[in-house]
């Protein structure tokens, strides 16, 4: 019985996969066609601005420009776009990867105690909404530099759902996982380790999924208050500069990078379902 | 003449040696009822909504060492209640649990749980979820000690050659072993089966029943086993005694039903046995008031 199930599940998978590459496929010219949506749409708003917005084709011209020399360093305020993106990106991660080391310890002691949940849920109920604007001011006076604070402003509105989804996994623990660990008399570290963390995990990457989003939101607005080197320094730059088609080009490159940084994710969170397989 | 006078000699001669082989067998009995579990005085209220709710009141029960118990009744009785006193999952709001002797303060690796849900980890795998368990409970033996201590298990099970694959990949019956393994690899002296087969289709049950026994039996019968169930065939095929409760709220125990079945058990002959199928109507008396429908 048992052989013949297993033989069932083995072709299943077979045709899942054959399945999944014509899936993938579609989906490939689903994503063209909603591409092609989108130039048309900014083709039409250019024509009816009368070229004011400028159209894709001005714009694919300075964006070759742009690529020629990505890299180049012509002193603090003029560095090339991919500088540019690499710096945002690095301070991208340094604010994220700190918010998420307060969040996933934070979260986990909301899930595991009561009194933890009780205690710290009107704190991050309260902290939560506040516009990352409103905490540049109180990075710059705690870090006395542009930098210090926007990775501060990005550790503190990107932790938020982590935090709530670690939360949420470890409170949802069944009842019969957290049995297992009475019964044989788990100790502290094992509940941890081997019942608690491994449960929760897809909760976390999920949290953590949604809070790279937003990390990288925030990243725009902290440079354009910093100044320096970034991509929403760039964007700041080319509209003091007049450059609408560079503003038009930041902004299509920053949503490239989130959705890939949100694919990144997406694949992190189909390797640890095990609830999936 | 003398041929029938040799034969009642040899019919006395039977007789005495049975006579004598009872006074032995009480012997090798005698140290058999030492009590395993002893249930004193328990009542367990919870506090909810509507106020407090008494799940069982007053019971009064001692286990013997090596025998094989079910706790019966319908859905709501107690009986699982009355069984998590045994593990210490559930604190008695009155009256004290012991088990070996000493009294139940929670949960503990002298008693072994089998859940109806088995309970697996799904994130580890079938072996992994074993070791968690001998790991948690034997720290001062060695590795390889534990390993030999998980093969041993899981091939009891048959199940050494699916140690690899996560729990998600099993059926219901190859989990339910998989938890009935766990349970034994950490060598309790009482294991509890709380509706361990209650999932089951009747097909796997009955092979899960052999194999339980045959896992018993192998240990030498000397683990005291709980069940808590609700089919009558299952708990008569396993049971030395079968516990039948009233239904709550408020539960007692209505009998203590005594079986005399001699073990091996043989699953395709037991139910023409005469003594089986008186047991099965008594229980059938005490747990169904109702036969038919009254027109």
């Amino acid at each position: 019985m048992f052989v013949s199930e297993l033989h069932v599940t083995k072709i299943n998978k077979k045709h899942m996969k054959s399945f999944s590459i014509k899936k993938s496929g579609t989906d490939f010219l689903y994503f063209m066609l909603s591409m092609c949506i989108l130039l048309g749409i900014w083709a039409l708003i250019s024509k009816i601005t009368k070229a004011e917005i400028p159209g894709p084709k001005s714009t694919w011209l300075v964006f070759k420009e742009l690529m020629a020399e990505p890299f180049y360093d012509r002193g603090p305020n003029d560095k090339g776009i991919g500088n540019q993106l690499m710096s945002s990106l690095l301070r991208v991660f340094y604010g994220f990867g700190l918010g998420s080391l307060i969040a996933i310890p934070t979260g986990l002691i909301m899930g595991a105690s009561k009194t933890g949940m009780k205690l710290l849920n009107p704190l991050v109920q309260i902290l939560r909404p506040v516009s990352p604007l409103a905490w540049f001011p109180l990075g710059l006076l705690a870090f006395k530099s542009a930098g210090g604070a926007t990775i501060f402003i990005i550790a503190i509105t990107s932790l938020w759902p982590t935090l709530i989804n670690t939360a949420f996994g470890v409170a949802s623990i069944p009842a019969d996982h957290k049995n297992v660990g009475k019964v044989f008399g788990f100790s502290a570290w094992k509940y941890l380790t081997k019942i608690m963390l491994p449960y929760s995990l897809p909760h976390i990457i999920t949290g953590l999924r949604l809070s790279i989003g937003v990390a990288w939101m925030v990243i725009v607005a902290g440079e354009m208050l910093s100044g320096g080197v970034g991509i929403g320094f760039f964007v700041w730059d080319s509209w003091n500069g007049l450059s609408l088609e560079k503003i038009l080009i930041a902004i299509l490159i920053i949503g490239a990078v989130g959705l890939l940084l949100d694919k990144f994710f997406n694949s992190l969170q189909n390797a640890f379902a095990w609830d999936k397989n | 003449m003398l041929l029938h006078g040799t034969k009642t000699k040899i019919m006395i001669n039977t007789n005495c040696t049975e006579d004598i082989l009872d006074e032995v067998n009480e012997l090798i009995h005698a140290p058999a009822m030492e009590t395993a579990v002893d249930i004193r005085n328990v009542t367990v209220s919870f506090k909810g909504k509507k106020g407090v709710y008494t799940a069982i009141k007053d019971i009064n029960l001692a286990i013997y060492k090596g025998e094989i118990i079910s706790f019966i009744g319908h859905s709501g009785c107690g009986k699982s209640t009355l069984m998590n006193t045994i593990s210490g999952m559930v604190k008695p709001s009155k009256g004290e649990v012991f088990a070996n002797g000493n009294l139940i303060k929670g949960p503990g690796p002298d008693r072994g749980v089998v859940f109806q849900n088995y309970s697996l980890l799904p994130w580890l795998s079938v072996y992994k979820n074993i070791k968690v368990a001998v790991d948690s409970v034997f720290k001062q033996k060695t590795h390889e000690q534990k390993a030999s201590l998980i093969e041993r298990n899981l091939k009891m099970v048959n199940l050494w050659e699916h140690r690899d694959k996560l729990p998600g990949h099993l059926s219901g019956g190859m989990k339910q072993r998989v938890a009935i393994a766990r349970a034994f690899a950490i060598d309790p002296k009482v294991l509890l089966l709380d509706e361990p087969f209650g999932a089951l289709d009747a097909l796997t049950k009955s092979s899960m029943h052999v194999e339980l026994l045959k896992m018993w039996n192998l240990d030498h019968r000397e683990k005291t086993v709980v069940m808590v169930t609700h089919d009558i065939e299952e708990a008569i095929f396993l049971s030395d005694r079968i516990v039948v409760m009233n239904n709550g709220p408020e539960a007692t125990i209505k009998e203590i039903v005594e079986l005399h079945l001699p073990r091996p058990r043989n699953k395709k002959n037991i139910v023409h046995d005469p003594a089986y199928m008186e047991i099965h109507d008594r229980l059938l008396n005490l747990l169904i008031d109702k036969f038919s429908i009254n027109d």
